[in-house]
């Protein structure tokens, strides 16, 4: 009895310090985090008819060789104030399908209308203006790496300049001070003079934010943005993305792979499989003939975080 | 033994199985091997004592080299002379960098169209084909032998090693860079001075200045060959003119110090950049 007892004291102690121990280590992970994990607001069906439609895309078609289709006819429209997740297996034409949007690659045929403005032939300066109006966001951050954090963020602004103004660098105080703000809000700013290099995957992913929301865009595109990053970091940075979507009321259009986190996060989730949409809907509806038409493979066999 | 083994003529196995390549390599190997003996053969040695003229020789190295000193010129003007030498080095590095820039943008086939990167490099494979003192002497016919056709000649060579080596580190860059910087709506030149740039800085310097050391080497004998001046033109005059063996040594000693400063202050330069 008396051992028994003492047995029990030891193995709680243990536990005790088990889990004291894990608290710290959480701790030490969590200090960069700005945001603690609150429940995440999604729109209803009912509030995402509301929303008026920032972006349409008709009969979207892209073969970058003859007769060998990426996207095949691929209709759908862009709500303003929304995120947007596309998911997808690997080669499905996601990323083809989100840089069509900003043009970054050129469709074979079908239209794109953004802000009631047909931008499917848009060229020159005109393609620059509407550029500067769709922030993006890649999955290796593709930062300037030898440049301080403040001049890749200051980037965004160059959309807005003459040549000259953008080889000397000549920002106005006002774009700076923006920038600041910005940097701030997104909890970098203690880094702000350091190079791009010498950050954590997490922060470089901020930056690339930061990059992005200085173009003042109505849209974000974001190409896999926490495929290269550990689950805490992907953490942030999709309620960063949440919170830039439902407080600036700004667009945000991701490439996921984890349907949980596009489950978690998103208004709405296109599903795309070989250059086809086979699903779009609200969160809620996902189910497995959903997953079944998307990867090809029952629910149970994806992995889940 | 199985019947995929070859055997040499003693009944050996063979190890190897030599390619039509490698026969042909073997056969010029040999050949310019004969061809060398036969060559000492075939030479004039009338008049030569190899015992009378081996420690002249060595007399003549250690007159240069350990007793040197300079009679027909003076400290000052000696240094005055390196300053000239530096300059053409320096006139020639800076003038090819500018020009290396603007070519290796349209060189980089991630920053250009094939046919103006192509087209850029077969100028500079005719600019290099053809050498140096070449280049000095056609540009002498307009503006006269010396400093300026000295540069001019120069700074080809220098465009034609720049040119190669910056557009091969801005291939380097990463495209997702470039990409990025597109996405934000920025013009062609923006990325060339905000992403290009800076992302190849430290290779960039470390090139240019590699040059400039080469650039000082050929400027010494430019000095003599095309008559630029400088401290070339003095170690031509001193030993063809002079006849003066230690003169001879104190300009080389000279020349290789200031060689050995560049060498230091360009592992610093990489070193900081």
């Amino acid at each position: 009895m008396a051992v028994d007892s003492k047995v029990k004291e030891v193995t709680e102690t243990r536990t005790d310090f088990n889990n004291k121990e894990a608290e710290e280590v959480l701790i030490s992970f969590d200090e960069d985090l700005e945001i603690t994990g609150d429940e995440v607001e999604i729109a209803t069906k009912e509030e995402l008819k509301e929303m008026p439609v920032i972006m349409s895309i008709e009969n979207l078609n892209k073969e970058y060789s003859k007769g060998k289709s990426v996207l095949k006819d691929v209709n759908f429209e862009i709500k303003q104030g929304e995120l947007l997740s596309i998911i997808g297996p690997s080669g499905a034409g996601k990323s083809t399908l989100l840089r069509s949007i900003n043009r970054m690659i050129e469709p074979t045929s079908g239209k794109i209308t953004f802000d009631k403005q047909n931008i499917t032939n848009v060229k020159g300066r005109d393609l620059r203006n509407m550029r500067t109006n769709i922030g993006m966001i890649f999955q290796h951050y593709n930062l300037v790496d030898r440049l301080s954090v403040f001049e890749n963020v200051m980037h965004g602004t160059l959309g807005y300049k003459n040549s000259l103004q953008g080889i000397f660098s000549l920002y106005t105080e006002s774009e700076k001070e923006e920038a600041i703000d910005i940097i701030t809000e997104l909890g970098i700013e203690d880094h702000i003079y350091k190079r791009c290099d010498e950050l954590s995957g997490g922060q470089k992913q901020r930056v690339g934010i930061a990059r992005a929301l200085v173009q003042k865009p109505k849209i974000i595109l974001c190409d896999e943005p926490i495929a290269s990053l550990d689950p805490s970091s992907s953490r942030v940075i999709m309620e960063h993305l949440r919170k830039i979507c439902s407080e600036k009321g700004i667009t945000v259009i991701v490439n996921l792979h984890q349907v949980d986190v596009a489950k978690n996060y998103s208004d709405r989730i296109i599903g795309l499989n070989s250059g086809e949409i086979v699903f779009n809907g609200h969160p809620t509806e996902i189910n497995k003939e959903v997953i079944q038409a998307v990867y090809g493979t029952d629910f149970d066999d994806l992995i889940m975080e | 033994m199985t019947a995929v083994v070859e055997h040499n003529k003693n009944g050996g196995i063979k190890v190897s199985k030599p390619n039509r390549g490698q026969r042909v390599l073997k056969g010029l190997l040999i050949g310019s091997a004969i061809f060398t003996v036969i060559g000492f053969f075939l030479m004039d040695y009338t008049g030569l004592d190899l015992t009378h003229a081996i420690p002249m020789t060595i007399d003549n190295l250690g007159q240069m080299f350990l007793s040197p000193s300079l009679n027909n010129t003076t400290w000052p003007s000696a240094l005055w002379q390196v300053a000239i030498t530096l300059s053409l080095a320096f006139l020639a590095t800076i003038l090819g960098a500018v020009i290396s820039l603007f070519l290796a943008f349209g060189t980089a086939v991630n920053l250009s169209k094939p046919w103006i990167s192509n087209t850029i490099k077969a100028f500079i494979t005719v600019v290099r084909a053809v050498p140096t003192v070449l280049w000095v002497l056609i540009f002498a016919i307009a503006a006269g032998l010396g400093a300026v056709a000295a540069v001019i000649g120069m700074i080809f060579h220098s465009i034609a090693y720049l040119v190669k080596a910056y557009s091969e580190a801005f291939e380097e860059v990463d495209q997702g860079k470039i990409e990025a910087l597109r996405a934000t709506g920025s013009s062609y030149p923006h990325i060339l001075f905000q992403v290009v740039v800076p992302q190849t800085k430290s290779f960039l310097i470390s090139w240019t200045f590699l040059r400039f050391e080469i650039n000082f080497g050929v400027a010494v004998a430019m000095g003599a060959a095309a008559g630029a001046g400088g401290i070339g033109y003095e170690l031509f005059m001193a030993s063809t003119f002079y006849y003066d063996m230690q003169e001879v040594g104190a300009i080389t000693l000279i020349i290789l110090v200031v060689a050995i400063i560049l060498e230091l202050i360009a592992n610093r330069l990489k070193m900081a950049a």
